[in-house]
């Protein structure tokens, strides 16, 4: 499958799955117990994560923003989502830079994932940018530092549970995130 | 020139970054500002799509629950029924009330009597009318603003501000509306809603503090006014809610004393977890209200 046609996919797949199947987690009892505020889950910057290490900056950083500008139009959210993920991809080759061993012109037909990078560092790699994602998009979002300790307690939450989804994906799709791309 | 061109090239990649986070600081800036001038929302045709397409297979399996809340909806409505059979005026409806005049041929002890003249004025009050919605999307885990999408919009008489309520609570505005959906500005968001207690005293709001959608709060009631848990809070009319719609029942009663007030925590008699029907509530005099409120302002 060529490289564009599988990210178009894996761009509607996760749509899907973060509009249909865990924005609906907070509505149900059991996601806060012990009076824990409600909290979503974020899978789709994942999109952002699995995009080809040879991806230009700027198509990088207007494919994020499309990717959030669709997140909003589904939770109402304005263009909070499209400016979290825009700082995310921003700061995507930086966090490659320090976490690779090789510079990043020598990877060339791959993308950062758990086969070409190894389960530690590209969890290190999700875990940095997301918390990235998630601090900006809740400052944003609460937009008050009346209580700091509740907004870090729900960056925190759904950070976590973002990073258990996106090893739970990584283990589902592994094969399909996985291929080098030779048809390039 | 050159240089300038050279200056741009270099530095592109943080110039795009700066445009496209100054377009998302616009656009969020637009919905914080201006109600239901939203350029992205979910009341649009292909987002409504994929919830309706999503609605339609998760609704099979909420049936039942379904089921039990419109029974018990039936139930309070058969009750309310009994109580209202006999009266001769409805609330919401056009209400006869006789004329009177001063008969100073009589006097009581309160003063003139008065004597019915046979005629009859004619008062209209607001007239309510009730169109049943679907939910189809909803969320709670917002900071400021929680929506929700319904299936139903401006082919179906729904305009904006209109208010959202369930057969047992409120639930919030019309935001924005497109052909054949609506969003709602759920009342777990920072708007507030005009409230009276239980023995008729208004004049309080009553605000959702983020962090829970099961409650929210009525803020500076004064102390003299007897509060205990367990009493209901009620919309007035002043605000867009029909007036006397349930909001829910005081759990908690906290006496501050820096504003020497106290603020009442309400537990919500709307269960926003699984709300499945709404009713938007059309207010037929609410435009000629607005108008005539307007020229106050003016003036």
């Amino acid at each position: 499958m060529s490289i564009y046609l599988r990210n178009v996919f894996r761009f509607i797949l996760l749509v899907l799955i973060q509009v249909l199947l865990l924005n609906k987690i907070p509505l149900r009892w059991w996601s806060n117990p012990g009076g824990l505020p409600p909290y979503t889950p974020y899978i789709y910057p994942l999109f952002i994560l699995l995009l080809p290490l040879s991806t230009p900056v700027p198509f990088l950083l207007i494919v994020s923003f499309t990717m959030g500008i669709t997140i909003d139009a589904f939770m109402d959210t304005g263009g909070m989502h499209a400016a979290a993920c825009v700082l995310m991809a921003f700061f995507r080759t930086n966090v490659l830079t320090l976490l690779l061993p090789k510079r990043i012109a020598e990877y060339q037909n791959m993308s950062p994932n758990t086969k070409s990078m190894g389960w530690t560092p590209f969890m290190t790699y999700a875990a940095i940018l997301l918390a990235l994602h998630h601090v900006f998009f809740y400052i944003i979002e609460i937009w008050s530092f009346h209580s700091i300790g509740y907004m870090l307690m729900k960056i925190l939450i759904s950070l976590l549970t973002s990073l258990v989804f996106v090893a739970l994906y990584s283990l589902f799709f592994s094969s399909s995130i996985g291929t080098v791309y030779y048809d390039k | 020139m050159r240089n300038f061109i050279l200056l741009i090239r270099r530095f592109w990649n943080i110039i795009l970054f700066l445009i496209l986070e100054a377009v998302s600081f616009s656009m969020i800036s637009k919905t914080r500002n201006m109600q239901g001038m939203d350029i992205v929302s979910s009341s649009n045709a292909v987002v409504g799509y994929v919830y309706k397409k999503q609605n339609d297979v998760v609704y099979y399996f909420q049936l039942r629950r379904l089921n039990d809340s419109l029974l018990n909806e039936n139930t309070r409505l058969r009750n309310q029924l009994v109580q209202y059979t006999g009266a001769d005026t409805f609330r919401d409806m056009i209400a006869h009330i006789p004329v009177t005049i001063k008969d100073t041929t009589r006097r009581d002890s309160s003063g003139v009597a008065l004597a019915p003249t046979g005629a009859v004025k004619v008062i209209r009050y607001a007239d309510y009318r009730y169109i049943p919605a679907r939910v189809i999307n909803n969320s709670i885990s917002g900071d400021r603003i929680n929506y929700i999408t319904i299936n139903r919009g401006t082919a179906d008489g729904i305009r904006k501000e209109m208010a959202v309520v369930t057969g047992n609570g409120i639930v919030g505005r019309i935001n924005n509306v497109s052909q054949h959906l609506a969003t709602v500005v759920s009342v777990l968001s920072d708007r507030k809603v005009s409230t009276k207690l239980n023995d008729g005293t208004s004049g309080f709001f009553t605000i959702w503090n983020p962090g829970s959608p099961e409650y929210v709060v009525t803020e500076k009631v004064p102390l003299y006014v007897k509060v205990k848990r367990g009493d209901s809070v009620f919309t007035t009319g002043y605000s867009f809610f029909p007036e006397n719609v349930l909001i829910g029942t005081v759990t908690k009663v906290d006496t501050i004393k820096a504003t020497n007030a106290k603020n009442l925590k309400v537990r919500l008699s709307t269960n926003f977890r699984n709300l499945q029907y709404v009713y938007v509530v059309e207010d037929k005099i609410s435009s000629e209200r607005k108008e005539l409120e307007a020229k106050n302002k003016q003036n």
